[in-house]
């Protein structure tokens, strides 16, 4: 991006998905250059699709290693989020999805071994402070929250430079300030269509389904931590919280965990849809549903 | 063996899409065939299609969809009206051979108005449209090999 290009929106493609960030302001070069800076170091240390990655280093072998100050937040959210669905969700699914296919090169070919669920978090890895001890090695994979995550820091970003009016779009993860705006819901089975729409007001909403990152008869990337195979009964879900990493976990824990439940443990509203076509939606669920 | 019966019937659901899509071309006012394809968003191709543009014929459309349940063969028959791009009633009505197809289809058939009448997103009005995250070139590239080794 040249120096003295002053942008909205702001569009670019990292962490393997579209971005959008738009602001009632100008975003300048040094503010969107913070941002991309900011997205780069997170996908250095945590994606499992580089070699070069922290994560790439613990697959490889057991030990100890330094992920950053993401890593106290994130593994909490992710403790509760496990606690939440009795471990379907796990951030060390990432030999799982290897597994199904969804690895580094893209293979997209499930390989012949049984299917394994994720290791046990107890047994395999510990969090002192920022360095993660393990006891072998294993692909940790933050699919379930990390996204959101990465888009409050963007946003704090905007925040600091005095931004008060914007939406940081992840490809179905939002964060919202300012003057409300609407969002509709995508229908699973047809993106020309919504099955309803949201007004956001502040906040997060976030979104996970299994249409697109799919990739064969029934391989798909949401799968149960437990089992190491993909979720066959809900084909959507759609998370409001005040944060996005909570939104974007709560996302993916709607797949294995009712909705009302979780709305009591995370302070999130959360909406459903089921391979069937079956709606469920927290009781304080405020968007409108098309049905 | 119900998530099994559960996913032909998203299946079938998909195919009211593409029964819509097939009668859009051919200016029919009523169509029927046996969606036994995947659902169009599966393919990690939904990106890619327009989301603007097509008119599809005001009418009632009837798709069946045929499945192989423990019991037998079964089917569903979903008869939709469309008026002006939006589908404005929904009649399903399954085959039912068995009592445990009974049971299941029954099951299908009390929920599924509650979400499959869609609208039109360009007509709601909205800002953002939040769904399963777009992919990456590398996921589509592998997604194309698969395809080539495939045909």
């Amino acid at each position: 991006m040249p120096a003295e290009v002053a942008a909205t929106p702001l569009v670019f493609e990292a962490i393997g998905t579209r971005w959008q960030i738009d602001s009632t302001d100008p975003i300048g070069a040094s503010l969107a250059r913070a941002i991309l800076d900011r997205i780069s170091g997170f996908d250095r240390t945590w994606s499992r699709f580089r070699s070069d990655s922290v994560v790439a280093d613990i697959a490889r072998e057991a030990g100890s290693q330094d992920l950053g100050v993401d890593s106290p937040p994130l593994f909490a959210l992710y403790a509760r989020l496990a606690d939440a669905t009795d471990g379907a969700v796990s951030p060390f699914v990432g030999n799982a999805l290897n597994h199904l296919g969804y690895d580094a090169s893209y293979s997209m070919r499930e390989r012949d071994e049984p299917r394994a669920g994720a290791p046990d978090w107890e047994s395999t890895a510990r969090l002192e402070g920022t360095v993660l001890h393990t006891t072998a090695p294993v692909t940790i994979d933050i699919g379930a929250a990390g996204k959101g995550y990465l888009v409050d820091l963007v946003a704090g970003l905007l925040t600091e430079a005095g931004h008060t009016g914007f939406t940081v779009d992840a490809s179905g993860d939002i964060a919202h300030r300012g003057a409300p705006i609407r969002v509709a819901l995508e229908h699973p089975y047809d993106p020309t269509r919504a099955i309803g729409v949201v007004t956001l007001t502040g906040g997060a909403l976030c979104a996970s389904a299994t249409n697109r990152r799919a990739w064969g008869d029934g391989l798909h990337h949401v799968i149960d931590g437990r089992t190491g195979s993909p979720i066959e009964d809900i084909v959507a879900t759609w998370a409001l919280a005040a944060d996005t990493a909570t939104a974007d976990g709560v996302a993916t824990a709607l797949f294995f965990s009712p909705s009302a439940d979780l709305a009591v443990s995370f302070a999130a509203e959360g909406v459903r849809v089921f391979s069937d076509g079956r709606i469920e939606r927290s009781p304080g669920f405020g968007g409108e549903l098309f049905r | 063996m119900q998530i099994r019966s559960r996913q032909n019937v998203a299946a079938a659901l998909a195919g009211i899409a593409m029964v819509g899509t097939l009668a859009g071309c051919s200016g029919a006012g009523s169509a029927s065939t046996a969606p036994q394809e995947s659902p169009s968003g599966s393919d990690g191709n939904a990106a890619e299609q327009p989301s603007t543009g097509t008119e599809y014929q005001d009418g009632e459309y009837t798709a069946v969809g045929s499945y192989i349940s423990p019991g037998g063969p079964e089917s569903v028959t979903v008869t939709l009206t469309l008026q002006d791009n939006t589908v404005t009633a929904l009649e399903v009505t399954g085959s039912g051979g068995t009592p445990n197809a009974k049971k299941f289809q029954g099951e299908f058939i009390d929920g599924i108005d509650e979400v499959v009448v869609g609208r039109n997103i360009d007509e709601l009005n909205v800002s953002k449209v939040s769904g399963s995250s777009l992919t990456s070139g590398g996921f589509n590239e592998g997604l194309d090999q698969i395809r080539d080794d495939a045909s």
